[in-house]
């Protein structure tokens, strides 16, 4: 698949509205824009690998938890300088990804979901029982150096690192290797009949994965200033992640980022009408209808939606 | 060391029960059931609702939950799992979703304060250094009786041994005259029913609350997943070695390591064993 | 979809036009909107906004208009929350009725922002450390709520008095949860309680929160010879205390059991709840109210008596009076967007008297000012006294008990007590 010029222009067209932005909306929507971007990062590493593989990860808030949790330990604890703790946090992560990367050589599916589910399950367990000096236990740390302050400052931040990010794994998918790894989620023994190493192409995506994942938590830590294991390692956080790339369109770049801008803002709109618990059961209906009615996605919706009107367009026509 | 045995026995007669409703749907519709905990949940609930609220007498309160249950397996497979043509990355994620969905109604309806049932049979009973509550013993006995008839049932009726059929192949199953879709729907029915009595006796040994959905989940899925595959014996062999292994961790080792060796477990099977130790058998 | 979506805009819009119309002061909420702990904060801020509503506003005649965030006691949700009140609202005042890690989780927000904002729940003595590190980012947070150390100090001298002198115990196995609330406790009182009321602690026992059988760790307790159990249990507290009673433990406990300081305890366990005493921020269960609290608490009745809680939590009293002052503060200091309604604020001193003598005090440590007892500063704590006679500030904490027959009285200390420490009645003296 090549890279055609309608994407670059779209891509570009997408930045330059992104960047003026802040000229148009409030700041309040800006904040709302901050988290659907770092949802949109975890939703992204979440799709590299079990998007496109069809390993399907339940136990992606582990990954980005030792990315969270390493940077913040270095910068609160110790007094490392971000710039330090970060780069330290990715490659903590990465090991944390040869970890989960262990059972996939031998199980998948619904199996390697539950093993992955098991590693978030365990990792909660422990960073409360495990040295809590570090940690902060239970009650988690607060008061971690943040890396910029205020709205603006912060949406630029988080849009850039979401928006490199996407490109760099848009491209990277447009290799070979991306293909490879969709022929995987497809086929894994065809395609390790067709000569290609399938150990070497999944390791490749669960290191893409966890370096995203690492990326974003420690980027994630730095930005809410706190981290509590109950908001990192918990199977709320684990649906928005996983709902994000599904409701969105798996296997695309666009997509998780759609899903994580749809879940994002249809949850915080929800909140002047609806103030108490009855909003995350909307919320959450509304992503199960959906997911129902389209499990490929958003993505997958409007690509048929533009196509019948192309259809009709074309019928209409002279 | 009596202690030991007695306390371990009755908590794994109680893990046994919330595994295999789990296991259930896991052998016939390889099909992971992520809102599985919901069903205890619900149940545990309507079982309050029936018996504390209303005053109802509490078999009726089991009663209904068995029957709420029952009634949301079918309407989950009718729903669900049928819309999506059983793809099963799907109902997964459709059924993790749902469980997330039944969370916030149950905080709707009840609010998020934690509630206590009454026992279900009151007093308690001495042996040696242990205390049993009748409540427990209850419970294990139910919990024997329940899987006792569950293997009874599949084993010697028409439908547990289409049942069986559908298990090992459902495309063989359907050929030899089998209704797999009418054999998967009275499974899901059965496995809600059973989740939701289970749901009542986990609650009232522990606590009702919307959040409770989380553990008994874990308990099934380590149970199915150590013990392998569609095996009603294995679950049950697998539920002493999860309900002994937590209760020596309690009272030798480290109490607060209490769910760390759980996951361990799991993970160090599925590592090692991706079958699970008694891998795949018939039901 | 964009229905949803498009009418959640126009009631936007619709909100923003009633609110230029006129002038007013925004005071946000944050907090669970479904738990008891969150809305006893919301009714009692509420309550006070009614009354300084219907006197005429504040700040020359402005109406108060309150705006609430719900956390759903989720951490994340509680930082969007606050950003929402801070950003979207952009509100004036904060009171909140949040939970422990949910305050550390916005208090970075907090931080940046510098809204004046009011904790009426956690007790938790690390944000007030925050306060001594680092005073100027920190100054616009006030605790109104006695914080930890406090509440364990207290407790040690209901050890002395009250398990030591009149039941006789001498030793003690503590059963502590595995959370920072927890070890913190346990730290406090297995350091002091020995050498202060001769009570030797023969075991500790930790368990994870999520235990679901206590059966093996009462059996321990009881193995282990003491004479009572201190509890240390803050998360699903129901648990442990139901399975004492279920199981009919031969052996008193008491210590913290937070479950227990509503007064929905004895619905939610079903009555099985009959021995279970905890330490318990003021007003508890139990408590003997001044006429001004009383007053409040009719009215709260009044009000909200039909739905959960029916009866406020401490933490709604804090809410009532500490919003009250924070406008009393705003009302000297001009506002509360300078530094000056800080200082004001400091200074508040309410003094709720009973019978003719001080019952309670809602007033806040000053900057460096040093309770004598634990030696150490408190600043934008609620100012607390744990020295009898207790006549500079309330009581960091009371001892409650609940009786089996479903009634619960302060049995400590003695000024405010309305009934007999017991122990239950299975359990042989």
């Amino acid at each position: 698949m090549g890279i055609r010029w309608q994407h670059i222009a779209l891509w570009i067209a997408f930045i330059v509205v992104m960047l003026a932005l802040p000229e148009f909306v409030s700041k309040g929507t800006l904040r709302t824009i901050i988290f659907a971007n770092f949802l949109a990062i975890f939703a992204i590493s979440w799709d590299v690998l079990s998007g496109r593989t069809g390993y399907i990860s339940f136990g992606h808030p582990f990954l980005i938890g030792i990315g969270a949790y390493t940077s913040a330990i270095l910068s609160y604890r110790f007094g490392f300088p971000v710039a330090a703790s970060i780069p330290l946090a990715v490659v903590a992560t990465m090991i944390g990804g040869t970890l989960f990367f262990l059972p996939a050589l031998r199980i998948r599916g619904s199996y390697f979901a539950l093993v992955t589910l098991a590693f978030m399950e365990l990792m909660y367990q422990l960073v409360q029982v495990i040295r809590p000096d570090l940690t902060g236990g239970t009650r988690g740390m607060s008061g971690i150096e943040t890396i910029t302050r205020g709205a603006v400052n912060n949406y630029y931040l988080s849009f850039s690192l979401m928006v490199i990010i996407a490109l760099a794994m848009w491209l990277v998918m447009k290799t070979r290797l991306g293909t490879a790894l969709s022929a995987i989620g497809m086929n894994e023994e065809s395609v390790r009949g067709s000569g290609l190493d399938t150990t070497k192409l999944k390791l490749a995506a669960f290191m893409i994965a966890a370096f995203i994942a690492g990326l974003g938590g420690a980027f994630y830590v730095h930005y809410l200033g706190s981290i509590a294991p109950r908001a990192l390692f918990d199977i709320n956080f684990l649906f928005t992640i996983i709902v994000a790339a599904l409701i969105g369109g798996a296997s695309t770049i666009i997509g998780p980022m759609i899903g994580a801008f749809f879940l994002t803002f249809l949850l915080e709109y929800l909140r002047p009408v609806l103030p108490g618990a009855e909003r995350y059961f909307i919320y959450g209906g509304i992503a199960l209808i959906l997911y129902m009615y389209q499990p490929k996605g958003i993505y997958e919706v409007a690509k048929q939606g533009w196509g019948r009107l192309r259809a009709v367009r074309a019928g209409a026509g002279p | 060391m009596s202690q030991i045995i007695i306390q371990g026995l009755l908590l794994s007669g109680l893990y046994a029960l919330i595994a295999v409703g789990f296991t259930l749907i896991f052998s016939i519709g390889r099909v992971l059931n992520l809102a599985y905990g919901a069903y205890l949940m619900i149940g545990g609930y309507v079982y309050y609702h029936f018996t504390q609220v209303l005053g109802l007498p509490q078999i009726a309160g089991i009663l209904m939950a068995a029957i709420f249950g029952c009634v949301i397996g079918i309407l989950k497979y009718r729903l669900i799992v049928k819309t999506l043509k059983g793809d099963h990355v799907a109902v997964e994620i459709s059924t993790l979703i749902l469980a997330v969905v039944i969370q916030a109604g149950i905080v709707l309806v009840f609010n998020d304060s934690s509630k206590i049932l009454h026992p279900i049979v009151p007093g308690v009973w001495r042996i040696g250094g242990a205390t049993v509550t009748f409540n427990i013993l209850t419970a294990a006995l139910a919990s024997w009786a329940i899987l006792i008839g569950l293997y009874l049932f599949v084993r010697n009726t028409h439908i547990g041994r289409a049942m069986q059929a559908v298990s090992m192949d459902v495309k063989g199953a359907a050929i030899s005259g089998v209704d797999p879709d009418r054999i998967n729907l009275i499974t899901w029915g059965i496995s809600g029913a059973l989740g939701a009595v289970a749901g009542v006796f986990f609650a009232s040994y522990t606590q009702l609350s919307p959040s409770m959905w989380v553990a008994p989940l874990i308990i099934a899925v380590a149970v199915v997943i150590v013990g392998g595959i569609g095996s009603i014996i294995g679950s049950l062999i697998v539920a002493h070695i999860i309900g002994f292994m937590e209760i020596i961790s309690t009272t030798l080792i480290a109490a607060e390591l209490r769910g760390v060796f759980t996951m361990l477990l799991i993970i160090g099977v599925l590592v090692m064993r991706p079958r699970g130790l008694f891998g795949r058998e018939e039901l | 979809m964009s229905g949803i979506l498009r009418s959640a805009a126009a009631a936007g819009a619709l909100l923003f036009a009633v609110q230029a119309a006129q002038a007013e002061v925004k005071v946000g909420f944050i907090g669970s909107l479904s738990s008891d702990t969150g809305l006893s904060t919301l009714r009692g801020a509420e309550l006070a906004i009614e009354e300084l509503n219907a006197a005429g506003g504040v700040l020359g005649g402005q109406q108060i208009k309150l705006i609430k965030a719900d956390t759903g006691e989720d951490v994340t949700e509680g930082i969007k929350a606050y950003e929402y009140l801070a950003e979207t609202e952009e509100v004036d005042f904060i009171v909140s009725g949040s939970i422990d890690d949910v305050s550390l989780g916005w208090l970075p927000r907090m931080v940046e922002y510098q809204i004046p904002t009011l904790d009426t729940w956690t007790s938790y003595i690390g944000i007030i450390d925050k306060l001594v590190e680092d005073y100027d980012s920190y100054k616009p947070y006030f605790m109104n709520i006695a914080s930890d150390e406090a509440l364990a100090t207290l407790y040690i001298d209901f050890g002395k008095d009250v398990l030591a002198d009149k039941m006789g115990w001498k030793s003690v196995v503590i059963l502590q949860e595995d959370t920072a609330f927890g070890n913190a406790i346990n730290g406090l009182v297995s350091e002091a309680l020995a050498p202060n009321a001769g009570i030797d602690v023969v075991d500790t026992i930790v368990y994870d929160i999520a235990t679901v059988d206590f059966a093996p760790l009462f059996s321990r307790a009881v193995d282990s010879g003491a004479d009572f159990i201190y509890l240390i249990s803050s998360v699903n507290s129901q648990v442990v205390s139901s399975q004492y009673v279920k199981l009919q433990v031969p052996m008193g406990m008491t210590g913290v059991n937070v479950a227990a300081l509503g007064q929905e305890y004895w619905e939610d366990t079903g009555g099985a709840g009959g021995g279970i005493s905890t330490l318990s921020p003021v007003p508890s269960v139990g408590f003997a109210l001044d006429p001004k609290s009383q007053e409040f608490v009719d009215k709260y009745v009044a009000k909200y008596g039909d739905s959960r809680p029916k009866f406020p939590h401490f933490n709604g009293f804090n809410a009532y009076h500490g919003l009250k002052q924070a406008f009393a503060a705003a009302e000297e200091a001009g506002g509360f967007n300078n530094s000056t309604w800080v200082d004001a604020m400091e200074k508040q001193d309410l003094v709720l008297e009973k019978d003719g003598q001080m019952w309670l005090r809602y007033g806040f440590w000053g900057r460096d000012e040093v309770e004598p007892r634990t030696g150490r500063t408190y600043p934008h704590n609620a100012r607390f006294d744990i020295t009898d006679p207790y006549d500079d500030g309330s009581p960091s904490m009371v001892v409650i008990q609940w009786y089996e027959d479903g009634t619960a009285a302060v049995v400590y200390p003695e000024k405010y007590a309305t009934g007999e420490f017991q122990v239950p009645s299975w359990v042989k003296k």
